[in-house]
């Protein structure tokens, strides 16, 4: 009860910004926005419906596009809000300032699928180690991992 | 005058490999910055190369200690995407391996906020005591570290009737000890002293920064997935999310104390009403298109898998974040304006994960060379015969280098 009570109050919230939702299974909403009205989104189910924890973000390789969830989570449900953004122009604003603790997250997904977070306050690289070549990016479709060749200090073969 | 001094990758203070830079003014701490990747596998690009079965025993080893709650979180997830429900029995044994599983990983982590205390003593005795776990888990799925009893549809082993009772005796026996510990632990002068007003994360800290787990719920906020998403049979099991309002170390000690009771409640209430019948359904190779978000409550918090599947054996995507990552942008805020003598017992209370030791070793003969899989009882007896037929050294012989 309290969940269709809950997205009723989305859709009157969000009302225009809500491209999609569903429900799929007790508990889980799923909502898509376009990824300019992404910061708005968040500021308003953080203040309104008290959405305060993410969970985590989710980047998917989807070919032409790359797919950002962000999962939050609060006593009623488990609400899923994505976003597409082109391949070609792989770029989101961040949501730090709305979410502080988002900061982590956004840093990895930076760092495996090289979606360029806009504004993001530390946009050093969290997991890859400092000497990984630019431009690869693990979790994309495309990266194949390929063994290195194996160098050993002080000669030998 | 600051200075930077970085602590990590490896340093004898933190227990996994992670790098802390951290700034000082003088003792106390202005700056800390997280590096991490020292531990990174590419399991979720591993994932993607793997069928739904093969990727239980990768989740299964994504951790060594809470290696059931990622197999629960990740089956659960992918019987939802199967639309399948599994045998009540099952998912009662399910339960019942996560709870004993939290049992073990807080009495460890217990030892531990002893021992980086400064309380020995107390770390001797919750570790002897977690054995009595430890003995339990290994009698009911064969293993002490990855349990590996979650399948797709079920669970892969029953608990007898033998099993039952002698788990249900050894709990009388850990009721006793936590008792022990919560008054000892809770009351003994030196060791409050060293653990109260360290560490601190106040209530909207703690909310602001999404921690999870004991460390959110020490700050005054009762968030379990148990309790708000409740998965398995939870709904149906009696139990009190635990909660503590002085938002620092010593209430992170007192809720997982708490915490401890409760499991112990909640496995008494399992095995006394353990459903009959089967312990596992049939299901399907192919799992179909769609996508899931499955969550758990770990040991350490809040553990959360995303699946895409696309209608084939193996999935699009599967996306883990383990509780740990979750509450280190608040490890940072517990840090400013601490000493450094309370790094150790900072980062401690988090719980980061450490590896367990294994039980069956490969002996290695160093005279003969010969390589043999020995238990540890034979092991045991192994040592015991060396010793009897050892030439006794006497005293002040002359070593014959």
């Amino acid at each position: 009860m309290m969940e269709k009570s809950l997205i009723s109050r989305l859709k009157e919230f969000l009302a225009e910004k809500i491209v999609e939702s569903a429900n799929p299974s007790k508990r889980r909403i799923f909502i898509k926005v376009l990824p300019e009205n992404l910061p708005d989104t968040i500021q308003i189910l953080k203040e309104k419906t008290g959405f305060t924890h993410l969970s985590t973000i989710t980047g998917v390789d989807k070919g032409e596009t790359f797919e950002i969830l962000y999962h939050f989570a609060n006593k009623i449900a488990v609400l899923t809000v994505r976003t597409e953004v082109p391949a070609g122009k792989p770029e989101i604003k961040t949501i730090t300032k709305i979410i502080p603790g988002a900061i982590l997250y956004e840093r990895e997904l930076q760092d495996m699928f090289g979606i360029k977070v806009m504004e993001i306050p530390d946009p050093r690289p969290l997991i890859l180690p400092d000497g990984w070549p630019e431009g690869n990016y693990p979790l994309r479709k495309n990266w194949k991992y390929q063994r290195p060749e194996e160098i050993i200090p002080g000669g030998g073969k | 005058m600051s200075i930077t001094i970085p602590i990590g990758p490896q340093h004898p203070a933190l227990k996994e490999p992670i790098s802390l830079k951290m700034t000082f003014d003088g003792e106390i701490i202005k700056d800390a910055d997280i590096r991490l990747g020292y531990n990174h596998r590419g399991l979720e690009k591993l994932f993607e190369g793997k069928s739904y079965v093969q990727n239980i025993y990768v989740t299964e080893r994504i951790c060594g200690i809470c290696s059931h709650s990622h197999t629960t979180c990740f089956v659960n997830g992918v019987e939802k995407l199967l639309g399948i429900e599994i045998p009540k029995r099952a998912s009662y044994i399910r339960m019942l391996i996560g709870e004993l599983e939290r049992v073990h990983s807080h009495l460890l982590w217990l030892g531990v906020a002893g021992h980086e205390a400064g309380f020995e003593s107390f770390f001797m005795y919750t570790w002897r005591d977690r054995e009595i776990v430890m003995d339990i888990l290994e009698e009911s799925s064969g293993n002490r570290v990855h349990y590996a009893i979650n399948t797709i549809g079920g669970v892969r082993r029953d608990i007898d009737e033998t099993q039952r009772t002698r788990i249900l005796n050894s709990l009388k026996i850990l009721k006793e000890r936590t008792d022990y510990y919560k008054n000892l632990g809770t009351t003994e002068p030196s060791f409050v002293a060293r653990l109260s007003g360290i560490g601190i994360l106040p209530r909207e800290q703690a909310l602001s920064l999404c921690s999870v787990g004991p460390t959110l719920r020490a700050s005054n906020i009762d968030m379990d997935v148990r309790k708000d998403d409740p998965y398995l049979a939870y709904d149906e099991v009696p139990f009190e999310v635990s909660t503590a309002d002085t938002c620092d170390v010593l209430g992170r000690t007192v809720v997982r104390i708490k915490e401890l009771f409760q499991s112990y409640n909640i496995i008494e209430y399992i095995l006394r009403n353990l459903p009959a019948g089967d312990i596992k359904a049939k299901v399907p190779r192919k799992v179909p298109a769609g996508e899931t978000v499955s969550r758990y409550e770990a040991p350490r918090g809040e553990n959360i898998h995303y699946i895409k599947s696309n209608g084939t054996e193996k999935p699009e995507r599967l996306k883990v974040r383990a509780p740990t990552l979750a509450n280190y942008p608040a490890t940072v805020a517990m840090l400013k304006n601490g000493f450094i003598a309370d790094i150790p017992l900072i980062f401690a209370a988090i719980d980061p994960c450490i590896c367990c030791a294994e039980r069956m070793v490969e002996v290695k003969d160093t005279k003969t060379g010969r390589a043999e899989i020995k238990t540890f009882d034979e092991l045991k007896k192994y040592s015991r015969d060396f010793y009897k037929n050892h030439k006794k050294i006497k005293k002040d012989t002359v070593w014959p280098f």
